[in-house]
C-alpha cells in the first residue's frame, strides 16, 4: 500500500474550557499527560507507527507550547522522502474568521488538499488517548468502497448520550448519525450497546471537499462534521462504521476522549495499574514524544515508613525521604523530605517542601510548594486558595505562587 | 424589480461587453475592476449573483471566492473564464457554475436564467 495518498490531519485547535486551569496557557493537545507526554503524542504516534507520515496539526488558541512540543520532539520524519509534520495555524486565508468547527478547520485549508490531491484524508482528533493501526481501518475503507468510514467504539447504551452516536445495519453501514442524543441507538444484536464516533474520519478526498462546500455555504451550521456535515451524508454517501482494534490486542479495548479535568485524572491514573490496559512499553507501538536530556531519576534516604508504590517516576526527579503513592511524576521534580504524595499528578520541574502531605492533587508546571503544605485533606480551605473540581480534585495552574 | 449583478472582469472591453449583454437581458449590472472592488460592493449592494473571472492581476478569482464565501455564504457565484484548467481545482468547486468564455455568451446567459429562476 502507498500511504503517499493519504493525508492526515489532527485538529488541535480546541479550547478545552473543560480541561481549564490546565488549558490556561496552553492548547489542550499539548496538556502533559502520564509523566513524560503530552496528549498529542498519541494520535502522532498512532499515525506516524502507521506509516502515514504526512501530518498536518491544524491549531489556533494558545499553540505556542504545542508549536514547541512538535518542533523540539517531532523532528523525525524525512523532508527527502514526502515525509513531514507541519503545524498549521488558523492562517484566514479563505474566510476572515477562526476555525468556526471542526469541519471548517479542514475547509479553511483547502488549498493544502488542492496542492497535495491525496486520494484520502484521514481525521483525528489531538485529544484522544488510545493505540490504534490506522491501515487496518483504511483497508476497510477500501474494501467497502466507502465513501467515508468513522471508527466507532463500544459503550453502554446509558454513556452513548454525550457523543455522536451511529445507526448501523448489518453490514455496519451508517444508516443514521445523532451527535449527543437523548435516546442513543443501539446495535442491531445488542439492544444495550451503542456505538459512539471516536472522531476518526477517512474521507475520499473528493467527496470530503464537496460536503464541505456545502457545508460552508449554509447559514445555519455549526460547521462541526459530527453535528453537520456526516448528518447531511445520511443516505447520500456510502458512510461505514469501522470497529476500532486497538494495538493492545486485549479484551477490552481503551480510548479515552480527555474533556474534563475528571477524565484527565482517571487516564493518568489508569496507567498505575500493575497491568496497565493502556500499555507504554510494547515496542512494536512506541509512544513518542519529546525528552529533554536529563539525568536518570534517583532516590535517596528511604527509611522506616517510606515507602514508593504504583508511581511513574520521570527522569531527572529527586525524591529525597519521601512516600509516593499511585502517583504520576514529570520529569525534573525535586520532593524533600518527610513528604507523602498520594494519588496525585505532578508535573515537571515542581519543587515540594519537606513535610508536605499532598492528595488527589494535580500541580502543572514549575511550582513551588513550600514545606509543611498541606493540599487535598481539606476542600472547603483548599477552595479558597485552589481551582477544585466538583469530585474533589485540586489542581493547582501553572508557576503559580503557592 | 431587477435581478441585480455583480461582474469581476479585470479586462476593461470584455466588462463593458458583459454589462451590455447582461443589460439588455433586463438585469442591472455592476462591475467590478479587480477583486478587492468587487468585494466592497457586497457589503455595500444586495447582489443576486456574481460573474467572477479567475486570472485577475492581484488577488485571483479563486481567492476572491473564497473570500466571498465568508461574506455572503450563500451568494451565487458563476467564474467565467477562458481557461479549463482550473476545473480540477478544489477550491472553483466552491462556485455554482463554472463556464468557459464563449463569443455569444449563450451558455453564460442560459445558466444565470436558470439560477435566478427568471
Amino acid at each position: 500500500m502507498n500511504y503517499k495518498n493519504v493525508i492526515t490531519f489532527i485538529l488541535a485547535g480546541g479550547k478545552g474550557e473543560r480541561l481549564y486551569p490546565l488549558t490556561k496557557d496552553r492548547a489542550k493537545p499539548a496538556v502533559p499527560f502520564g509523566g513524560t507526554y503530552r496528549i498529542i503524542d498519541f494520535s502522532l504516534s498512532n499515525a506516524v507507527n502507521s506509516g502515514f507520515k504526512r501530518i498536518y496539526i491544524l491549531t489556533q488558541y494558545k499553540s505556542f507550547s504545542l508549536q514547541r512540543h512538535i518542533r523540539e520532539g517531532w523532528n523525525i520524519l524525512s523532508r527527502e522522502l514526502g515525509e513531514f509534520i507541519e503545524v498549521v495555524p488558523a492562517q484566514q486565508r479563505i474566510s476572515e474568521d477562526w476555525y468556526l468547527g471542526t469541519a471548517d478547520a479542514i475547509f479553511q485549508n483547502l488549498y493544502i488538499l488542492e496542492r497535495e490531491k491525496p486520494e484520502y484524508v484521514l481525521i483525528l482528533s489531538g485529544d484522544h488517548v488510545y493505540k490504534m493501526d490506522y491501515t487496518k481501518m483504511l483497508n476497510f475503507h477500501i474494501q467497502n468502497k466507502a465513501d467515508l468510514t468513522i471508527s466507532v467504539f463500544e459503550v453502554n447504551k446509558e454513556e452513548a448520550s454525550r457523543f455522536g452516536v451511529l445507526k448501523v445495519d448489518n453490514e455496519y453501514r451508517v444508516i443514521d448519525f445523532v451527535e449527543k442524543p437523548q435516546i442513543p441507538f443501539t446495535l442491531p444484536e445488542n439492544p444495550s450497546i451503542s456505538l459512539i464516533s471516536m472522531g476518526i474520519y477517512i474521507f475520499n478526498t473528493e467527496i470530503l471537499v464537496k460536503r464541505l462546500i456545502e457545508d460552508a455555504k449554509k447559514i445555519y451550521s455549526s460547521h462541526d462534521f459530527g453535528k453537520d456535515v456526516i448528518p447531511s451524508m445520511i443516505k447520500r454517501d456510502r458512510m461505514f462504521a469501522y470497529r476500532f482494534i486497538e494495538e493492545d490486542k486485549r479484551e477490552s479495548r481503551y480510548w479515552r476522549d480527555i474533556g474534563t479535568i475528571e477524565a484527565y485524572y482517571n487516564a493518568n491514573m489508569e496507567l498505575l495499574e500493575i497491568n496497565p490496559i493502556l500499555n507504554l512499553y510494547d515496542e512494536n507501538w512506541p509512544i513518542m514524544t519529546y525528552k529533554p536530556q536529563s539525568p536518570p531519576a534517583k532516590i535517596v534516604f528511604l527509611g522506616r515508613n517510606i515507602e514508593i508504590l504504583n508511581s511513574l517516576i520521570s527522569d531527572g526527579c529527586i525524591i529525597s525521604g519521601s512516600s509516593i503513592y499511585n502517583s504520576v511524576i514529570s520529569p525534573s521534580v525535586k520532593i524533600e523530605k518527610g513528604s507523602e504524595i498520594f494519588d496525585s499528578i505532578i508535573m515537571n520541574n515542581v519543587y515540594i517542601g519537606e513535610n508536605c502531605k499532598i492528595k488527589r492533587t494535580i500541580i502543572d508546571k514549575n511550582v513551588i510548594i513550600p514545606n509543611n503544605s498541606v493540599i487535598g485533606y481539606n476542600i472547603e480551605e483548599d477552595k479558597k486558595k485552589f481551582f477544585v473540581t466538583e469530585t474533589g480534585i485540586v489542581v493547582i495552574p501553572r508557576e503559580s505562587f503557592v | 424589480m431587477k435581478n441585480k449583478i455583480l461582474i469581476i472582469e479585470d479586462n476593461e472591453n470584455e466588462r463593458l461587453l458583459y454589462k451590455e449583454e447582461l443589460e439588455k437581458e433586463g438585469y442591472e449590472v455592476l462591475t467590478a475592476s479587480s477583486g478587492k472592488e468587487g468585494l466592497s460592493f457586497i457589503e455595500k449592494e444586495k447582489l443576486d449573483l456574481i460573474i467572477l473571472d479567475l486570472r485577475m492581476p492581484e488577488m485571483d478569482g479563486l481567492e476572491v471566492l473564497g473570500k466571498i464565501l465568508s461574506k455572503r455564504k450563500n451568494l451565487p457565484v458563476i467564474i467565467y473564464t477562458s481557461y479549463s484548467q482550473y476545473r480540477n481545482n478544489f477550491l472553483s468547486w466552491a462556485a455554482d457554475a463554472y463556464i468557459i468564455k464563449s463569443s455569444d455568451m449563450v451558455e453564460l446567459k442560459n445558466k444565470i436564467k436558470e439560477m435566478l429562476g427568471s
